[in-house]
């Protein structure tokens, strides 16, 4: 129970250090806040303006209030305001971070699930399907995911003309009717494949290792004894060594999964919460920047205390100590 | 056991001596400068061996000119992080209030979504060599210090340690003279994994278009056959064979890796 305490109180100071991070950046680089903030160059302001934007960023008062003024933007929602976009940051990720999701959440439950069953099928027993298995992974863990995202792309859009290669939709389907929603999983599905395919090996690896580390426990050895079936021994003794270490790491990846979604958006021209950063990054948007980081440092710590609360409610050991 | 051992290592460290071939002398592999330009979209043939992009140069000479470019982030970064994760391991290994801290921060950057932080502080930071470097090495120890703090409570609760406390050695000779021998192997590799995670990660990072443009690593090249139209123009050479040489170069630090690995 220790350690999950210590995983929360992490995942907040973790939080927190995101939140002086976007704080203290604009301000310590060399070079005037008021450029990082709004993104505009300070050349190209008159004196009006520039004292305007100071005034509005409230950069005239003491570092402290600056720091309240900033609390407050992320409580009441807005996470700042984007003077290149003309809109607040929350409402610009907000009209985004649908596609993104569905695109990192989906795949890290498609390929937690291959992981899984590859996995243990893999680990359970010794052989040349083990290494065959192990080799594939080993080497498709040496391919950046942008590449296997164009061979993909290259594979089923130019070769095989069978899937699109941009975009979430069609144009010319209204929206809310089956035909969207189907046209929809027709357009995610290279792009979900492509994050999938990238995750899976760390992920295989993890439940692979885990399961022959066990393998030669006495327990094991009994229950094959009395005859049980391959699937009983996997599914029943093996996969609840697995578990713990295997869910702690699925909680871990879904930042790093929103970081690789980042990737397949730009590949796949998607408009979703990647392209928005990498949009900001070339306009010098800072402060929508900033959001995103924010955001996608909330999702992870969220994801990382739900995965903590799924760990100890599967824990035989913790469920019995607490009653 | 140890043919198939010897097999990875010669295959690995032939792919790598290419590499740092091509980075060492790049005249030798092409007749060619690294930016005289040809006509535009050659297809492959004798004297374009995999053709020419969108503003005439030879793709190969351009492959061939940014080994040493991915070559000198990887390794410099990866060295970096290298230092920093086994300085923070040790460290966090200890008992007491600094052990505390350095185990949080480890944790605490484990956390952290790494690559959307890198694309933030890349452009906060600004392009240059050296913040990149920097900022891969940043969030590039973590797995080092981890492993690291694991090996270093292993050894300092062995016997020999516990000798030493008796005869009275100090704290900074025990860490200096008996803790850091030890770590040695772990720390080479730790070094072989770390240049994949460089490259990797700088790759990533120059696919999304932060990076030099003027010498263009590996992954900057694809960003500008992927942003200027290779995939309408069939150039597929011109998207994957830098991806290719990404993967080659991982996968031979991988090999090395796996040939020198102890028996555990």
């Amino acid at each position: 129970m220790k350690k999950y305490l210590n995983n929360l109180i992490t995942c907040v100071i973790c939080f927190i250090f995101i939140v002086i991070l976007n704080f203290a950046l604009p301000r310590l680089m060399s070079g005037d806040p008021v450029a990082y903030l709004t993104g505009v160059d300070e050349e190209s302001m008159s004196v009006v303006q520039y004292e305007y934007y100071r005034n509005a960023l409230h950069l005239n008062d003491n570092i402290f209030v600056q720091f309240g003024y900033y609390i407050k933007s992320l409580f009441d929602g807005s996470l700042g305001y984007s003077y290149r976009m003309e809109a607040t940051v929350s409402s610009l990720i907000l009209s985004r971070i649908g596609a993104t999701l569905q695109i990192s959440l989906v795949a890290v439950v498609v390929s937690c699930g291959i992981a899984l069953v590859w996995g243990l099928s893999a680990g359970s027993k010794k052989g040349t399907f083990d290494k065959i298995s192990t080799t594939a992974n080993v080497i498709i863990n040496t391919l950046p995911s942008f590449t296997v995202g164009m061979l993909l792309i290259i594979l089923f859009c130019f070769g095989v003309k069978i899937f699109p290669y941009s975009g979430l939709n069609s144009p010319n389907i209204e929206k809310g009717t089956a035909e969207y929603f189907f046209d929809r999983i027709y357009h995610l599905i290279l792009p979900v494949t492509t994050l999938t395919v990238t995750f899976l090996p760390s992920r295989y690896l993890i439940v692979r290792n885990t399961a022959r580390a066990v393998l030669n426990e006495k327990y094991l050895l009994f229950a094959r004894q009395r005859g049980l079936g391959r699937r009983k021994i996997k599914y029943g003794y093996i996969l609840g060594n697995v578990a713990q270490p295997f869910i702690a790491m699925v909680g871990m990846s879904v930042g790093a999964s929103i970081g690789g979604s980042v990737v397949v958006e730009n590949l796949f021209s998607i408009q979703g919460m990647g392209t928005l950063l990498t949009d900001a990054v070339y306009a010098l948007d800072y402060p929508l920047m900033q959001g995103v980081l924010f955001v996608t440092a909330f999702i992870a710590v969220i994801s990382i205390i739900i995965t903590d609360v799924i760990c100890i409610l599967t824990d035989p050991k913790l469920r019995r100590a607490r009653l | 056991m140890i043919k198939s051992r010897l097999v990875a290592l010669i295959l690995g460290c032939t792919i790598l001596a290419l590499f740092v071939f091509m980075s060492v002398c790049p005249k030798v592999f092409t007749p060619y400068a690294p930016k005289q330009t040809f006509e535009l979209w050659l297809k492959p043939s004798a004297s374009h061996i995999l053709g020419t992009n969108d503003v005439g140069y030879d793709i190969f000479t351009e492959i061939v000119y940014g080994t040493s470019q991915t070559f000198f982030i990887g390794i410099s970064s990866s060295l970096l992080a290298l230092i920093l994760g086994a300085l923070i391991g040790v460290l966090s290994a200890q008992n007491g209030f600094i052990g505390q801290i350095f185990s949080g921060l480890i944790n605490l950057f484990v956390m952290l979504p790494k690559l959307v932080c890198l694309i933030v502080l890349a452009a906060f930071a600004g392009n240059g060599y050296l913040n990149r470097i920097l900022l891969i090495a940043l969030f590039g120890w973590v797995e080092t210090a981890r492993e690291i703090r694991a090996k270093t409570i292993k050894i300092k609760s062995s016997s020999y340690i516990e000798n030493c406390k008796i005869h009275g050695f100090g704290k900074i000779h025990i860490a200096v003279f008996h803790i850091l021998p030890n770590l040695f192997d772990l720390l080479f590799a730790r070094f072989l994994n770390g240049v994949n995670g460089s490259v990797m990660t700088e790759s990533a990072l120059s696919f999304l278009g932060i990076g030099d443009l003027y010498n263009p690593t590996w992954g900057t090249m694809i960003n500008l056959a992927f942003r200027r139209g290779a995939f309408i123009r069939g150039a597929y050479n011109y998207l994957l064979m830098p991806a290719v040489c990404i993967s080659l170069l991982v996968l031979a630090f991988y090999l090395i890796g796996l040939a020198l690995k102890k028996e555990n």
